[in-house]
């Protein structure tokens, strides 16, 4: 159970959840789905006295915004899988998404954004977002501010959100031509490395999650494997460590789940 | 010597009414805002065919059906459920009777403690809501978000086929 003496607040506007936050700032937290921060709540790793529920701002929408897609930040795993939108433009997401543990008691609640949020490095979306050029669309007490992810990621479990703000949702730009790759120890473990293979006409790149605190995005000018194996080895400087697995050995398969990803790009998913 | 004086509101947990529908039945309860779903189900409604395992959000004992979809009540904070029409393993079929996946799960001993239970039935009805007649592969993905600690999936994963077999066979007379 929770201990702290929490009070739940659910704005129905983007300004009253700024207002929210702000007033509360350093005993609040961000309510999405709910999947990594009630847990932590649970345990006590996370301590604040109130919650602010962005479920009343209607931030469930899929959509085409110029050349990019925008997710809102109640968007779903579930969603996600759903969305012709996203399985047209940009299929990453949803091959992603289909990945993510827990069943659909959990995908039908949990938030790519929020996932993105607690960016925690041995998850999925940090990574995909970062391989999909992300942005990072922010609300506060003085309006709008957009943060492409890169900026946006600070560290493990440390983000570029400021006083009073939340993420409203991401944009993304549509990439046709994808491939993903995800070790974990079983299919209802947290991933240990994952690339996402990204070739969006202009350049192929492999992004690696959960190897550093941060994304990995490598540039891939020569697709050979010991040109692979050499670009990745030479970018994974700091690799992470945690109850999974060492960080020597996230560095060593590193390599190989690039070529896997670049592989499933290339030939598409193995049935 | 003075008195300690006590902190304004430092004793209050702030709290609310809650009303949700429950197997049917409307219910109002007072709910502490820090509390979660699994548990006003269990505490302050009674329904204890809800279970706790892990708390959080990762064995599926304490799943329900909330608004349609199977939701595990670990990672909902209760407050967030206003007006949340909700069943639990309580409700899952009428009184007195088993549904295809119950029926199953008893004949091919698809459990030994019964603890995961609730979750795994939410879940192969889950699937075969959806999907009348899933592969093994299907009905694997559908069960990984519950897990056993008894038994191992062998016998779940057999029981949920021949009950996809027998509702499939009903549907046919």
């Amino acid at each position: 159970m929770i201990r702290t003496r929490l009070r739940y607040h659910r704005p129905d506007r983007p300004d009253d959840a700024a207002a929210l936050l702000a007033e509360h700032h350093g005993r609040v937290a961000v309510l999405a789905g709910g999947s990594q921060l009630l847990p932590r709540m649970n345990r006590g790793e996370t301590d604040v006295d109130h919650v602010v529920d962005l479920r009343g701002l209607g931030l469930r929408g899929i959509e085409r915004t110029g050349g990019r897609v925008r997710l809102g930040a109640m968007v779903t795993y579930e969603d996600a899988i759903a969305s012709p939108l996203l399985a047209d433009a940009v299929p990453l997401l949803p091959r992603v998404a289909r990945g993510v543990t827990g069943g659909r008691q959990l995908t039908g609640h949990a938030t790519l954004v929020g996932a993105l949020c607690h960016a925690f490095p041995g998850t999925d979306m940090p990574g995909a977002l970062s391989a999909l050029g992300a942005t990072v669309e922010l609300h506060g007490p003085s309006g709008p501010r957009s943060v492409p992810v890169s900026e946006f990621l600070l560290g493990a479990q440390e983000i570029d959100r400021r006083a009073g703000e939340f993420v409203a949702a991401v944009t993304v730009d549509g990439v046709a031509r994808s491939g993903y790759c995800k070790v974990k120890h079983a299919t209802g473990s947290w991933p240990i490395a994952t690339a996402s293979a990204v070739d969006d006409g202009d350049a192929l790149t492999v992004t690696l999650g959960a190897v550093q605190a941060r994304p990995l995005r490598i540039v891939i000018p020569d697709p050979t494997r010991a040109a692979v194996d050499d670009a990745v080895a030479a970018a994974v400087t700091a690799p992470w460590t945690d109850v999974l697995a060492p960080g020597d050995y996230r560095a060593r398969i590193a390599p190989v789940v690039a070529r896997r990803a670049l592989t499933e790009l290339r030939e598409g998913a193995r049935a | 010597m003075t008195a300690v004086e006590p902190r304004a509101d430092s004793d209050a947990v702030p709290d609310r009414d809650l009303a949700l529908t429950v197997n049917g039945r409307r219910r109002r309860v007072r709910v502490e805002d820090r509390q979660l779903l699994v548990d006003v189900l269990r505490d302050n409604l009674g329904m204890t065919g809800t279970h706790i395992g892990c708390a959080g959000g990762d064995c599926g004992a304490c799943t329900v059906r909330m608004d349609g979809q199977i939701t595990k009540s670990c990672l909902v904070l209760a407050a967030s459920a206003e007006g949340a029409d909700i069943t639990t393993i309580e409700g899952y079929s009428p009184r007195g009777t088993l549904d295809h996946v119950q029926q199953a799960f008893w004949d091919l001993d698809a459990f030994q403690c019964g603890f995961c239970l609730p979750g795994h039935l939410f879940a192969v009805r889950d699937l075969l809501d959806r999907d009348p007649d899933p592969g093994e592969d299907d009905i694997r993905e559908a069960l990984r978000g519950n897990l056993c600690r008894c038994t191992g999936y062998v016998n779940l994963v057999a029981a949920a086929g021949e009950a996809a077999r027998r509702e499939r066979e009903d549907q046919e007379r």
